[in-house]
């Protein structure tokens, strides 16, 4: 079912006006290693303060990134000036390889963007607001129809179509924002505080849809202050903070490595120097000498043929299972490690 | 049919069943009434009441839906969503204008229409119809291009705005009701003698209004590319400077300094208005410095703010008037026209604006410049002239002094006070 609404979507982008077919450019960018986003030096001031300072960064494309930090960090300020939407002092920002101060325009025939305060029109019917974003964004009027039975499917809005903004819950009028943000198939959707305000049962949809996007090829950028959320889709992390960038880091990976939490019934000495001759382990951490934390292969084969080895050197193991090393925790290491 | 999607939005808004109903129904009632006024016949009752309805409707109905194009995104915070969109500024531009105000057109030509069938005199239509629909366009484009600016400012509500399209209406209404009448097509012809040509005045008038409504829709153009964040140059700015020279200036009883007089008050006046129409916030002025230190050429350029430019095109005719004879060197026996002095008075009006703006309430600027505007060319000057004291008042009014040399001094020495208060309060801005 699922799948059939991500295909129905992906189906709709095909037989659409717009040249650009999400597996397709998938298929020839391979997700990650294309630099969807490239942010070089970039200044932006308010008066008496520097929003954003020397901010440099890329971003793969395909990948969800989470833009976390601080309230006032730059957070929406970085969002903006990457939709064209504020000139910054100095620096560029690169999407797709389009310089978005020189050609603002071309840049957002292939962007989608979602403010944290929706911008639908109240006097408008869903319908019509989708007709006027799909116009806008250069659909033809006789594909128009096609491009909104197809979105309000996929984001399950077929039956608020005729209803008014004004007229639904919080959780739905998210949901026709963001099928106005995508109802053009962009190639990369920034989305300022997505989920503020929404139940759980909302946000858990709202990251299944994520997930959905980036399937068909989408890159996100994703602002939130709501970091147990961001975790069920993100794979790339950006932290900014009074301005700065403090880190970029790498959230999980498809072909990356795992961290394994090893728990021992009891301290043993020798765990370290154990542990560091093992080839297909990368020690992170080790506490009291009785609990590690080890980077390993994603591959439960050899997880498996680790765990005998282990054992077999006589470890007396009691817990080996995937950290629970939360994006809450990296990010407080980092503003931690930022001080 | 791939309709302007701007204007199809605005129908979906504007064209309601009940108000396609409704309107030719409450006109149809008053006109029913004017009828029964009128003895059972459609007479100059009911023409003066079509004629009244019009302007109403389309002067100030009118600019109140071009106004609230633009306001109501702001005050909706839908204009980022316009802003991402693929329109071109023209697109936007001409969706704004002409779907905000198609029910306005609508019960404006049911109005036109009642006014055809009641005058009398038929042969004024063509004309009066070309006025009314002129008129009307060039205050719903200026009421758009007010809008943009006050948008552009962060001023959401359009109250401020609308009065200026009812001092529009106020104006433009006692010349269109002229134009009604029968005694203005019988009165001989005149003509206006520009640049030596002599034109048919009401020739000229016509040119005139359609220059007017071209000129509002280029700047409705300019605004909208710059809020779809297309670089502009100042180019439109120059061009529409150099307009108002010619045109201005061939209105000048012809001599040398005609032109040089026309641009010289042209650039003045631009100046004032550049100045108060634009962004004007200390990061402009910072992000000017950085793309200068930078030598990136065109986002200097396109940073540039007009007024600047109006005012270094104000240097090169001053010097001209300054070193020319004219009649306008010596205005009765106290007061002179010393251009130099006059632009550097310029140049320390625009810093008190600017230093008020970069204060912690710039939405007060205008009015607390104006104020200072009173003290220093009215009450200070006027103060000392009464107590005799001539000198101290050329002091605060340097077109007093009796010395072009003394009035230079005094205007050098208020704008180098000035622009130094200025860079100090920039100073803490940034």
């Amino acid at each position: 079912m699922h799948q059939n609404r991500v295909l129905s979507f992906l189906y709709g982008a095909q037989s659409g006006h717009i040249p650009f077919c999400p597996l397709k450019w998938m298929a020839q960018n391979h997700h990650y290693g294309i630099i969807m986003i490239a942010v070089k030096n970039l200044v932006f001031d308010y008066p008496g303060i520097r929003a954003l300072d020397n901010v440099s960064f890329t971003i793969s494309a395909g990948s969800i990134t989470a833009l976390v930090g601080p309230n006032g960090a730059g957070k929406t300020t970085l969002i903006r000036c990457m939709a064209a939407l504020e000139r910054p002092v100095s620096g560029s920002i690169e999407i797709a390889g389009i310089d978005v101060a020189e050609h603002p325009r071309a840049c957002h025939r292939i962007l989608g963007y979602l403010s944290d305060f929706f911008g639908l029109y109240q006097r408008l019917t869903v319908r019509q607001c989708l007709h006027f974003v799909a116009r806008a964004q250069g659909i033809p009027e006789m594909d128009c129809e096609t491009a909104i039975s197809t979105v309000s499917q996929y984001l399950n809005i077929v039956d608020r179509l005729d209803q008014r903004p004004g007229e639904l819950s919080r959780g739905l009028r998210q949901r026709v924002a963001i099928a106005q943000a995508i109802i053009h198939k962009p190639r990369l959707i920034l989305l300022d505080e997505p989920a503020s305000g929404l139940d759980p049962e909302a946000r858990h949809e709202l990251a299944e849809l994520f997930l959905d996007l980036q399937r068909q090829g989408m890159t996100l950028l994703v602002s939130s202050h709501i970091l147990a959320e961001l975790e069920a889709y993100c794979s790339d992390m950006l932290i900014l903070r009074q301005g700065q960038v403090v880190e970029q880091v790498t959230i999980t990976n498809a072909d990356a490595r795992q961290t394994l939490k090893l728990s021992l019934t009891h301290p043993l000495e020798r765990l370290g120097t154990l542990l560091r001759q093992i080839e297909e382990i990368k020690l992170v951490k080790i506490e009291h000498n009785q609990t590690a934390w080890l980077e390993v292969s994603n591959n439960p084969e050899q997880q498996h043929r680790l765990l005998k080895t282990l054992l077999e050197q006589g470890l007396p193991v009691c817990e080996f299972a995937p950290a629970s090393h939360t994006l809450q925790d990296a990010y407080l290491q980092t503003i931690r490690q930022s001080r | 049919m791939n309709l302007n999607p701007e204007f199809q939005r605005q129908l979906y808004l504007e064209c309601s069943k009940a108000r396609l109903i409704g309107v030719p129904l409450v006109l149809g009632i008053i006109f029913a009434l004017t009828y029964f006024i009128d003895e059972h016949r459609l007479g100059s009752f009911t023409a003066k009441a079509a004629l009244s309805l019009f302007m109403f409707i389309t002067l100030l109905w009118g600019a109140r839906q071009s106004v609230d194009s633009v306001m109501e995104e702001y005050r909706e915070q839908t204009w980022d969503i316009q802003r991402l969109s693929s329109l071109g500024p023209w697109e936007m531009t001409w969706g704004k204008l002409l779907g905000s105000t198609i029910m306005v057109w609508y019960a404006g030509i049911i109005c036109l229409l009642a006014y055809s069938l009641a005058s009398d005199h038929i042969a004024s239509l063509p004309v009066l119809f070309f006025y009314c629909t002129c008129t009307a366009l060039c205050v719903q484009s200026a009421s758009l291009l007010f809008g943009l600016l006050a948008a552009q400012r962060g001023q959401t509500k359009s109250g401020p705005v609308l009065l200026l399209a009812v001092v529009g209406f106020m104006l433009v209404a006692p010349w269109l009701t002229h134009l009604s009448e029968v005694s203005y097509y019988m009165r001989p012809s005149a003509t206006v003698n520009w640049n030596g040509i002599l034109i048919d005045a009401d020739q000229f008038h016509r040119i005139s209004l359609l220059f007017a409504l071209f000129w509002c829709n280029v700047g409705n153009y300019r605004l909208m590319a710059q809020e779809l964040g297309i670089r502009t140059y100042p180019w439109v700015w120059f061009g529409f400077m150099l307009f108002l020279m010619i045109y201005l200036g061939g209105l000048i009883p012809e001599s040398s300094y005609s032109f040089s007089l026309a641009a010289f008050g042209v650039c003045s006046t631009l100046t004032y208005i550049g100045i108060l129409v634009e962004r004007n916030d200390a990061m402009r002025a910072k992000r000017l410095l950085a793309y200068f230190s930078e030598r990136n050429w065109p986002s200097f350029s396109a940073e540039l703010p007009v007024w600047w430019l109006s005012f270094i095109l104000t240097l090169p005719f001053a010097l001209w008037l300054s070193l020319s004879e004219h009649p306008m060197r010596q205005v009765g026996m106290t007061f002179h026209f010393y251009p130099l002095a006059i632009v550097l008075i310029l140049l320390r009006d625009c810093a008190i604006y600017l230093y008020f703006i970069y204060g912690k309430n710039p939405q007060r600027a205008f009015n607390l410049t104006l104020l200072t505007g009173v003290m220093l060319y009215g009450i200070l000057p006027g103060l000392f002239n009464l107590i005799g004291q001539q000198s101290l008042a050329a002091l605060f009014f340097p077109l007093w002094a009796n010395s072009a040399g003394g009035a230079l001094l005094s205007a050098t020495l208020q704008a180098g006070i000035m622009f130094n208060l200025l860079y100090q309060r920039w100073k803490l801005n940034i």
